[in-house]
């Protein structure tokens, strides 16, 4: 690499007030120091890859320290650099070295084959446009949501919601591959170009016009990491506010729940998109809805993305924040803490367990929560 | 210090619902991905490992259909100097003795003091290419190595035996390892690094070229052949375990006991 870090991440404009090290959720129970990263950067003294710098596969790409950083600095995209450069040399730690592996091989991070990526649709009638056919709507299901039997609920909720509203979409079926956004995040730049182009071409195949998917990760990625594309991509939650709008989609069944409400970082602080779950949760008749304290942009991330799925993190102290949460949501009476991300769900979920608050509290999918009130 | 390591293309059939070909002696192999087979994947990384620590190079060699090149190209990306694939239809379809007959005159020119396979193909799983390899080559062999230190034109190493015993070897080089998964951790190809080893060259050899007839090698050459594959017969032993996890760990705990598993 000819250029330095300093150039390659335009790191002069730091001003080492720390807000990125205040900010950083981990920075409370890891040995991360964005401040120190990017000054070590800026004097070019630092390790160039995350190999002499462990501490940067701690970092859950959550946005805190660039969306707060007050010159314009993006110390995550550093981060996620180091680890680019870490990777180029073939040094990944065993559970991300097979988590790309598998994204090759399968197209998805989970060591999963792709014969069984619709496999959470059995028994539903979930539209598939096979090549040469169209997709004007596509419901891109991502992963996790694919795979993981606890997010396989959140779609199989949204088929049946999109369906009771009458829309009309198709899915990629077992053609689907991984977006990249996790891929791109644990430093593998090369697949991750593979996959946007493999992407790009079947969106065109298709003739997609809108994306709506699952995950937060998968529509920031295609949102802004795609390049032009002329394709709108929403969140569900996003598609929902608009049918409980424009009167498509009827919720009749009272929920009787009392819930609170998790913002997913690649949801809101990327991409801020706040209102549109609240308003779907409001909608939902019976339900009273509270906020936790440390919510929208002051939430605290799950430490479910940047690839931290797949990644064994080094060196840690305290309380996992998953928990910290729990406890917040637990505190404050909810039966149910929402999310819409389905990697907030597995690690609220862990955490419910790691705390010991199993019976108390469970973690839901939104789009579970709307389809029971049809 | 030069090594050569012998590796093969492989299916990934693990969790695949494996369909039995329309001539009953193999598998439908379209749909699966393919992989370098696991174990000379650990080969390949202990070449790396023993080369980066004692010098010298790595050559990678395969008996294969083009597609295997893929693996040589992931073998280079890895840090393999050269790579050589043995194809052409005459090899299809041989059996371990024929395969090592034509790696062993594939070697044929090459320098080396160490030649690791893997001890173990996950496809036809005969783990014998190594052994016969070391007969046609002349040469003392080891299989299943768990460990390996290196000595003056010697080496040392720990072969896996049943219940965690370990058996100590001494051998002189050059020799036959067969490499057992778990010797390392095999380390990442990134895309960039397999892009750039696609421009490097692959040197393609025929029966001819390694001075083989084409009756010593493939289907003509071999001793055994595939009679017929066959799905192993359907028992009626499954018990499924029902209740809370608490239950259905005594019940488990229970059933190992009385088979006198623990």
């Amino acid at each position: 690499m000819a250029t330095s870090l300093r150039e390659r991440f335009e790191l002069l404009g730091c001003i080492q007030c720390g807000r990125c090290t205040a900010g950083c959720p981990v920075s409370l129970r890891t040995y991360l120091n964005v401040r120190k990263v990017v000054y070590e950067g800026v004097t070019g003294s630092g390790p160039r890859d995350a190999t002499g710098r462990p501490e940067a596969w701690n970092c859950t790409t959550c946005s805190n320290c660039t969306d707060r950083c007050p010159k314009g600095v993006k110390p995550m995209e550093l981060l996620i650099g180091l680890r680019s450069a870490a990777i180029e040399r073939g040094k990944a730690q065993p559970t991300v070295r097979d988590a790309l592996e598998s994204t090759l091989k399968h197209g998805n991070p989970w060591g999963r084959i792709r014969d069984k990526r619709m496999d959470w649709a059995e028994g539903l009638d979930v539209p598939v446009a096979g090549e040469g056919e169209k997709a004007r709507l596509l419901f891109y299901v991502g992963c996790t949501s694919a795979y993981d039997p606890l997010a396989q609920a959140g779609s199989r909720a949204l088929a049946a919601v999109l369906a009771a509203a009458g829309v009309k979409y198709a899915t990629l079926g077992t053609a689907e591959s991984c977006c990249g956004s996790e891929i791109r995040r644990m430093g593998e730049d090369g697949l991750f170009e593979l996959l946007s182009e493999g992407n790009r071409e079947m969106f065109r195949d298709r003739g997609v016009e809108t994306i709506v998917t699952n995950s937060p990760h998968c529509m920031n990625t295609f949102r802004n990491e795609y390049g032009e594309h002329g394709i709108t991509v929403l969140h569900y939650s996003q598609l929902l506010a608009g049918l409980l709008d424009d009167g498509s989609l009827k919720l009749g069944t009272s929920v009787d729940m009392k819930v609170t409400y998790h913002d997913p970082c690649f949801l809101g602080k990327h991409n801020h998109i706040y209102d549109e779950p609240r308003r779907v949760l409001r909608a939902i008749p019976g339900i009273t809805f509270v906020e936790m304290d440390r919510s929208r942009e002051r939430a605290l991330c799950c430490e479910g993305g940047g690839g931290r799925m797949w990644v064994e993190p080094p060196k840690e102290r305290g309380e996992r924040l998953a928990d910290l949460r729990v406890k917040d949501a637990v505190a404050l009476g909810a039966a149910r803490i929402v999310t819409a991300c389905p990697f907030c769900l597995k690690t609220l979920d862990d955490a419910v367990k790691t705390s010991g608050n199993e019976g108390k509290i469970a973690p839901i999918d939104l789009a579970e929560l709307v389809a029971m009130a049809l | 210090m030069n090594i050569v390591v012998c590796v093969k293309q492989v299916p990934e059939t693990a969790e695949a619902d494996l369909k039995l070909a329309p001539d009953g002696k193999g598998i439908v192999k379209e749909g699966l991905p393919l992989q370098i087979n696991e174990s000379d994947n650990y080969a390949l990384e202990q070449a790396l490992l023993l080369t980066e620590e004692h010098g010298g190079d790595v050559t990678v060699v395969t008996l294969g259909p083009g597609s295997s090149d893929e693996v040589l190209r992931m073998s280079m990306a890895k840090g393999a100097r050269e790579a050589v694939r043995l194809g052409g239809a005459e090899f299809e379809r041989g059996d371990a003795v024929a395969v090592a007959r034509a790696l062993a005159a594939g070697l044929k020119g090459l320098s080396y003091d160490l030649v690791l396979t893997g001890c173990v193909s996950s496809d036809e799983g005969h783990t014998q290419v190594g052994v016969a390899l070391a007969e046609c080559l002349g040469i003392p062999h080891a299989t299943y190595v768990v460990q390996m230190e290196m000595g003056d034109g010697e080496v040392t190493v720990g072969r896996e035996l049943e219940g965690g015993l370990i058996e100590k070897l001494l051998l002189k080089l050059p020799c036959v390892l067969g490499i057992q998964t778990g010797i390392n951790e095999p380390r990442y190809a990134s895309i960039m690094g397999i892009a750039k080893a696609s421009k490097r060259e692959i040197a393609l050899k025929g029966a001819s070229d390694v001075g083989l007839d084409a009756g010593a090698v493939g289907e003509a050459g071999s001793r055994t052949r595939i009679v017929a594959l066959s799905y192993p017969p359907a028992g009626e032993k499954a018990e499924i375990l029902e209740g809370t996890p608490p239950e259905v760990s005594a019940k488990l705990a229970g059933v190992l006991k009385e088979k006198g598993f623990v």
